[in-house]
């Protein structure tokens, strides 16, 4: 059964988790530089919130594993994604029906390996 | 065939180095049923055909496997193809024992009514020890889905109420499952798949040989074909064709419909039938018969893979010559296992009155049939054998296992 791997993180953090990820036997991995806020509403640490939101950089990654290594990836991510602060983001796991490699047809898990 | 079944057993069992209490156990089947089945013949005469049904192990779940119609059917052949559907469905991890049936009987030869009358009385012979609990029988040589509506309603009608999980392979309407009648060759293309994985060969456009051009085998061809590869070699019992451009197969099966042979096809060389095994391929499908590769002529064969469609087309004599050519194989059990395990799924189908769609049907093979083909190549890897007795040691073993978990009875 096929996982995808919906997180958001803080950009400077984007490096680390990359690599451990790879390490992790994850085989491709796509980001987008994204907006969002989340429950402080965009207020970072020492400011004082109004009734605004404000929308703060993040980078999106979007990871398609097996379901067996989805420990290990949300693991990985959680432990180098994390910055003390409020902030550092959140993984969304969604079930996958399939897969297609476009070049060869291969489905299910044979696509993203 | 028993004795080859039972050495290829006591060989895994010394592997496996079971005690001699477990090996006897495993070489014995549970039940062996033989019946005289009588029948008044359309000409009123009154003729005796011989049934068989052996159920070999019911330890991982009740028995299950075909009933075959064919002249040559022996008690030997029954009892090893039961045998063979134990290993079956322990290798791809279905909740089932092994069996298998028999009607000594040329289907060709008799009326369809007679052919109605022979399955109605065979089931009546048996009906104490079948039922979704117990022993659900399947199609096989001879017989189809019409035979399974005929047992559905025999066994029906003497429980006074429906019982569709009786049986599967049975036609659609009457609780068949979607794929169920490409669920072998679509098996097969799962494991060939997973193969190309597990070699680093590129999936895209490779040569195709498939022998054999019945359910299995036309099945497996237009589903590669449909994947992109080019099916380069076919044959059937009338003649074999090779076109090293590629074939449609989709139109092969036209112009057979149409009445022609195989051979005749116009858009492909004829070729002789032994032939087919010489043409240089990625891979090649045996979906014929039995013992099609043997000592005589392994050493042609030039594939990287050979995908077992059919239950031994390959002789063990075959076999070292083949693993000296570097020939990778998927063996029958794994490999032709996608039918037994769509047949589970139309039996949990059938118990529940739900029924599911093509595509999960399809999607829920394909996670069963890769699980099973990684359980037996990493065995084969670590135990460091050959991906046949890879197969047989993880078969033999869960069956070992449930016997003594489940211990004997008093």
């Amino acid at each position: 059964m096929l996982k995808k791997i919906e997180c958001f993180i803080q950009p400077f953090k984007l490096d680390a988790v990359k690599d451990a990820l790879i390490d992790a036997g994850v085989e491709g991995i796509t980001i987008s530089d994204v907006k969002g806020f989340g429950k402080q509403r965009g207020f970072i640490k020492g400011e004082i919130p109004n009734k605004e939101v404000k929308f703060l950089p993040k980078i999106k990654l979007e990871i398609v594993v097996d379901e067996e290594i989805v420990e290990a990836v949300t693991r990985t991510i959680v432990r180098l994604a994390q910055t003390g602060e409020f902030g550092s983001g959140k993984i969304f796991i969604i079930p996958v029906e399939d897969a297609i490699r476009i070049r060869t047809q291969e489905s299910g898990i044979s696509a993203i390996l | 065939m028993w004795e080859m079944a039972l050495s290829r057993l006591d060989a895994t069992m010394a592997i496996l180095g079971l005690n001699d209490g477990m090996q006897k156990y495993l070489r014995e089947p549970r039940k062996i049923i033989e019946v005289a089945i009588p029948v008044k013949m359309d000409s009123s005469i009154i003729e005796i055909f011989k049934g068989y049904r052996v159920q070999h192990d019911t330890n991982r779940g009740p028995a299950k496997g075909g009933i075959r119609y064919h002249q040559d059917v022996t008690l030997d052949e029954i009892k090893a193809l039961a045998m063979l559907m134990t290993w079956k469905c322990a290798v791809v991890g279905i909740p089932f024992g092994g069996a298998k049936g028999g009607v000594i009987v040329d289907p060709t030869k008799i009326s369809i009514n007679e052919l109605e009358k022979i399955t109605r009385r065979y089931i009546f012979e048996i009906i104490e020890n079948i039922g979704p609990e117990k022993d659900i029988p399947a199609p096989d040589v001879g017989t189809n889905a019409q035979v399974m509506a005929w047992i559905l309603d025999t066994y029906s009608m003497d429980k006074g109420h429906s019982v569709p999980g009786v049986v599967t392979g049975k036609p659609i309407c009457l609780g068949g499952s979607q794929g169920r009648e490409e669920a072998t060759s679509r098996g097969c293309v799962y494991t060939i798949l997973s193969t190309l994985k597990v070699l680093g060969i590129d999936a895209a456009c490779l040569n195709v040989v498939v022998q054999g051009f019945g359910n299995v085998g036309s099945n497996a061809a237009k589903i590669l074909f449909d994947l992109g590869h080019r099916i380069i070699g076919l044959s059937d019992v009338t003649g074999a064709i090779h076109n090293p451009g590629g074939i449609d197969p989709y139109k092969v099966a036209d112009y057979i419909k149409s009445g022609k042979t195989l051979a005749s096809y116009p858009e492909a060389q004829a070729i002789g039938r032994e032939a087919i095994f010489e043409i240089k391929c990625d891979i090649l499908v045996p979906a014929a018969l039995e013992n099609q590769i043997t000592a005589s002529n392994a050493a042609k064969i030039k594939a990287k893979i050979i995908a077992e469609g059919a239950n031994g087309p390959v002789t063990p004599d075959a076999d070292p010559i083949l693993a000296g050519s570097n020939i990778f194989i998927i063996p029958d059990v794994l490999c032709n296992a996608g039918g037994v395990t769509v047949s589970y799924f139309e039996w949990v189908q059938g118990n529940l009155a739900y029924f599911w769609g093509k595509r999960e049907v399809n999607l829920k093979l394909r996670d069963i049939m890769e699980k099973a083909f990684y359980d037996v190549y990493n065995a084969s890897q670590k135990k460091k054998v050959d991906m046949r007795t890879a197969a047989s040691l993880i078969a033999v073993d869960r069956v070992a296992e449930a016997v003594t978990l489940r211990g004997i009875y008093p």
